[in-house]
């Protein structure tokens, strides 16, 4: 007797310290919708769902949750980090945001952009990127092989990302992006658009939006040399920008001649609601975000309308006050730590969806009581990019950078011996046809042109070949922080093609992939109040930069054109 | 008695030929009919659209409209090659954004929420569409945009798009001419990529596209004959073009009426074209084709109806060939026929399936063939008196189970052949049957 008890608390303490370890490693899935009313009356919704797998060194090949068909991508082409987004439309970064997280990583080229970072030895990289072109094609259903060709990709160094020489670029910025593209990225999800929020995703309420992007990241340490080894992490991220439509209220108009903004509710601009979330994810969440800009006015307004005897606006009441009302109590209201000043900060509103179901689904409507208007926080310079000249006839592009107000302070500039720097870095790359004379680069500093070697740190010039490869330029510029703008000018002449390498549409031109200006020094992000609960929210973390890194990590506004 | 001896030698010489000649006879019959040896396993479809640019919407939304229906009557995403050759639903001009419509009731949305296009825009030229039909790609080329058929597959080939005499634009730059079609189609032949395949054109003077075609297998329709024109159905002035063609909304009225279960016919498709509502001829040639129209049911092209058969265990499928014999020979009318012969089949199932020791019969058929062409002389041998034979395969082939599980050490079929003539030899010598014995089945059956 003595020794079957010995036997089963045996068997119950193995099964135990079995399943402990085993626990530790774990696939997780979250979702996570973010809204946010726009200062041009507009809403963005951001989708971001978050799948990770474990090792394959401990965990095996046999996942539950993660995509087969990325797992074997990334095992066949040894990749370390790859990133394809699918865009249309423009990102306006005046009236929607420059300076914050989702603007930073999710406004991106139109088209079809594709980086991607291989474990393989150098001379196999540009191998493995042609079959990587290859499988994204038949997988998205877009036509990604045509990257594959020499002319079509390059191989940044510093400019795009700081890694190493195993990164390759690709982008075809006249690439639709439809249904047909959505569909196998919405496969890749466990609940895919049947359980969960993607069932908010009507395809044409998405694509009627002003701004549509598909994105997804992968990362992997699977053949790295680090020591932590954390598995593969795939993000996917949908942003839109949708314009509700106006009711009747916003004809009133207001003391200061401002019409009322739209109000919205997620019926209205997705036509469905929340009817539960996805059983096979950790969490499902959806947060309405208001800017500091939207929350500094809201204050103003507060304080107007309640006299000056009233007290200040708690933050926990803030989702039903003057400006707007919210259709429903947030679950949570988070404030972000402002640790420059302790006035206005943004406010999330957090709402978790796992209380919704089909009788009961969720459907979160924002309305406006009074018209507010705001700014958004803007990026150190507000980049534009067109061409000068006409035809062969002193041709040349153009890239113009407007410095942008400072909002309070927002970033920390590069003080080199207590005077203000502004560094930013240019990546560019333009077509074999369109050829660049990189020896007629000019810079105008606040309209007077000056020498070059003054504000160009460093520079790396891969000029084009004819049908061979593309002309790619890295720049790295240092400016005073007093400049008002930059302007860089590149002459070029139009190279000659034969009758077949003209697509079937000539008549529409050809698109030069946008560059892309990214400021190393600047951090955009949003500092929480350090809670464990808000570890668990991919979105938020991404959000949220730990403090030992404040500094270091870059924002990326891309310069878009058409 | 020498007399005697010396015909039996006689005789015996010509069975040896015989012998021979039905073996090469019997080999190239079914190659050549492969249609009655090999199974119908799977459908495919590949379907093109070849026309770029907005005015062109109707081609996009013609494509569109057989690739719903398509998937509707059960042929999956895996086994659809779709070729797009503009986007129409997320272009600038459309006012529906991700919707594409065939009516101007606007009722039907074609583009749906899980639709999936292998080739689009640039991608949609001479050169791929030939690499898809021959298979010739790249091998970096994914699965998903290669036409993975066999020689079991029945492919459905619909091309629209402006074409005119022998020829189909692409995208406004190239032409495929009928005789590149036609090459294509007899490489398929070659490298048994189809069993069948239906091809459906609908352009400008489409008979002509298929007018070079020279493989057996092939059925061919097309919206019009040369010189003459095929029109659009009707505008839709919201959307601001015309938004289907005459010949596809006529197929597609025809297919709404459907589901996966019904057994249409083909001849009641290509009969339901009424040249007055079509404004143009529907043309349609079956030379090159065996089996009669009224025969094959719409779904063995435009759907993916499986017969299933059922087994009483897991893991020990029957030798489909048997089954599927009994259903391509027969005509509808001896349907009670089939019945017996089915029972007759199943219960030949179970007996091998509960003899344990039984292998798969993989190497009934062509065995039953070859020896009752040993019982009548191969120079009388025609398919008819082949099918009039068959027809009694299902009483006989309860007899060469029999005969196979005593068999069934018997690894090398040469082996068995031989045996075989050695055993009939004396027989025959013996009874000196005449054909219209054998017919009835008098001689062969006291053989076997």
């Amino acid at each position: 007797m003595a020794a079957v008890l010995r036997f089963l608390i045996a068997v119950l303490l193995f099964s135990s310290i079995a399943t402990a370890s085993l626990s530790q490693e774990e696939e997780e899935f979250s979702e996570e919708l973010l809204l946010k009313p726009l200062a041009d009356r507009k809403v963005l919704a951001h989708f971001h769902f978050e799948s990770k797998a474990p090792p394959t060194r401990t965990y095996g090949h046999h996942h539950r949750l993660f995509p087969k068909a990325l797992y074997q991508l990334v095992q066949k082409f040894r990749i370390r980090e790859m990133e394809l987004s699918f865009t249309q439309g423009r990102w306006n970064y005046e009236r929607w945001g420059g300076f914050d997280p989702i603007s930073s990583s999710n406004a991106k080229p139109p088209g079809v952009e594709l980086w991607a970072v291989f474990d393989v030895p150098h001379d196999l990289v540009d191998a493995s990127w042609k079959n990587l072109t290859h499988t994204l094609s038949g997988l998205f259903c877009a036509s990604i092989n045509f990257l594959e060709s020499s002319t079509a990709y390059s191989a940044p160094d510093w400019g795009f990302q700081p890694f190493s020489g195993s990164l390759r670029y690709g982008s075809l910025p006249r690439e639709a992006v439809c249904t047909e593209n959505l569909t196998p990225w919405l496969k890749l999800l466990p609940c895919r658009d049947k359980a969960g929020l993607a069932t908010l995703m009507d395809r044409p309420s998405i694509y009627r939006g002003f701004y549509h992007s598909q994105r997804l990241r992968l990362s992997s340490t699977e053949f790295g040399s680090t020591e932590v080894e954390s598995g593969i992490a795939l993000d996917q991220t949908l942003t839109v920008v949708l314009q509700p439509t106006t009711s009747h209220r916003a004809s009133m108009t207001y003391s200061s001649d401002s019409v009322l903004q739209p109000s919205w509710s997620l019926s209205s601009i997705f036509g469905r609601k929340v009817s539960g979330r996805c059983v096979l994810a950790n969490s499902s969440n959806v947060y309405v975000q208001v800017e500091r800009g939207l929350m500094s006015e809201l204050k103003i307004l507060h304080a107007e309308d309640e006299g000056s005897g009233a007290d200040n606006l708690t933050f926990e009441k803030t989702w039903n006050n003057p400006g707007f009302e919210l259709s429903i109590a947030p679950n949570r209201v988070i404030k972000e730590v402002n640790i420059l000043h302790d006035e206005t900060s943004i406010v999330l509103y957090e709402y978790l969806i796992d209380n919704y179901s089909n009788s009961e689904p969720f459907d979160l409507g924002f309305t406006w009581k009074f018209p507010v208007v705001w700014s958004s926080p803007q990026a150190p310079l507000h980049a534009s990019r067109f061409l000068m000249g006409s035809g062969n006839e002193r041709g040349a592009i153009a890239i113009s950078l407007k410095a942008t107000e400072p909002s309070d302070g927002l970033w920390f500039a590069d003080t080199i011996e207590n005077s203000c720097m502004l560094r930013f870095n240019v990546f560019q790359v333009v077509p074999w046809y369109v050829r660049v004379y990189f020896h007629t680069l000019q810079v105008f500093v606040d309209g007077k042109p000056q020498s070059v070697t003054d504000f160009i740190e460093r520079m790396r010039i891969s000029p084009s070949e004819d049908k061979v490869s593309p002309g790619v330029m890295e720049m790295a510029l240092k400016l005073p922080c007093c400049v008002k703008s930059v302007t860089l000018t590149l002459e070029f002449d139009k190279g000659f093609l034969h009758i077949d390498e003209y697509p079937p549409d000539a008549n529409q031109g050809f698109d030069i992939p946008s560059a892309v200006i990214s400021f190393p020094d600047f951090h955009a992000s949003m500092h929480f109040l350090k809670d464990d609960s808000l570890n668990k929210s991919p979105l938020l973390s991404k959000f949220q930069i730990p403090r030992r890194l404040v500094g270091l990590v870059s924002c990326y506004p891309s310069c878009l054109l058409s | 008695m020498g007399s005697f001896f010396r015909f039996r030698a006689f005789l015996l010489l010509i069975l040896a030929a015989t012998h021979l000649c039905c073996n090469s006879i019997a080999h190239s019959s079914s190659s050549a009919s492969s249609s009655s040896t090999t199974m119908h396993t799977n459908n495919w479809a590949v379907l093109v659209c070849t026309s770029r640019f907005w005015f062109n919407y109707r081609h996009m939304a013609n494509t569109l409209s057989l690739y719903r229906t398509v998937k509707r009557l059960g042929i999956p995403d895996e086994r659809i090659i779709l070729m797009l050759a503009d986007d129409m639903a997320c272009n600038a001009r459309n006012k529906y954004p991700a919707q594409v419509f065939n009516n101007e009731n606007h009722k039907l949305n074609l583009y749906g929420d899980n639709v999936e296009v292998d080739y689009r825009g640039y991608e949609v030229t001479v050169e791929n569409f030939l690499r898809v039909l021959t298979g010739r790609h790249e091998t970096a080329v994914p699965r998903s945009k290669r036409l993975l058929s066999d020689e079991g597959s029945h492919i459905l080939l619909y091309m629209t798009g402006h074409g005119g005499d022998e020829f189909l634009k692409f995208q406004d730059s190239e032409e495929l001419q009928s005789h590149d079609l036609a090459d294509a189609v007899k490489q398929m032949k070659e490298k048994r990529r189809f069993k069948e395949l239906l091809i459906m054109v609908d352009t400008c003077q489409a008979a002509t596209l298929f007018s070079q075609l020279h493989s057996p297998g092939v059925l061919a329709i097309g919206s019009s004959m040369k010189g003459e024109n095929s029109y659009s159905h009707h505008l839709d002035s919201d959307v601001g073009v015309s938004v289907v063609d005459r010949f596809t909304f006529y197929t597609l009225a025809f297919f709404e009426r459907l589901n996966m279960y019904d057994n249409a016919s083909l001849s009641s498709l290509f009969g339901s074209y009424n040249p007055n509502m079509l404004m143009s001829t529907a043309y349609y040639r079956m030379d090159l084709y065996q089996r009669r129209l009224e025969e094959v049911p719409v779904t063995n092209f435009f759907g993916s109806v499986m017969e299933t058969i059922h087994t009483v265990s897991a893991y020990r499928a029957p030798s489909g060939k048997n089954s599927d014999k009994d259903k391509i020979k027969l005509s509808l009318d001896q349907s009670v026929g089939l019945d017996e012969r089915r029972t007759l089949t199943s219960s030949n199932v179970q007996d091998q399936i509960n003899d344990s020791n039984t292998k798969v019969s993989s190497v009934i058929p062509p065995y039953s063939y070859l020896h009752i062409f040993f019982c009548i002389s191969c120079s009388d041998l025609k398919d008819g008196k082949a099918l009039m034979l068959q027809d009694q395969l299902g009483l006989l082939e309860h007899l060469w189970c029999t005969f196979l599980n005593k068999a069934e050490k018997i690894e090398d079929v040469d082996i068995l052949v031989n045996y075989g003539l050695v055993i009939m030899f004396p027989l025959v010598a013996k009874t000196n049957c005449k054909y219209e014995d054998l017919s009835i089945g008098g001689c062969c059956r006291t053989i076997v």
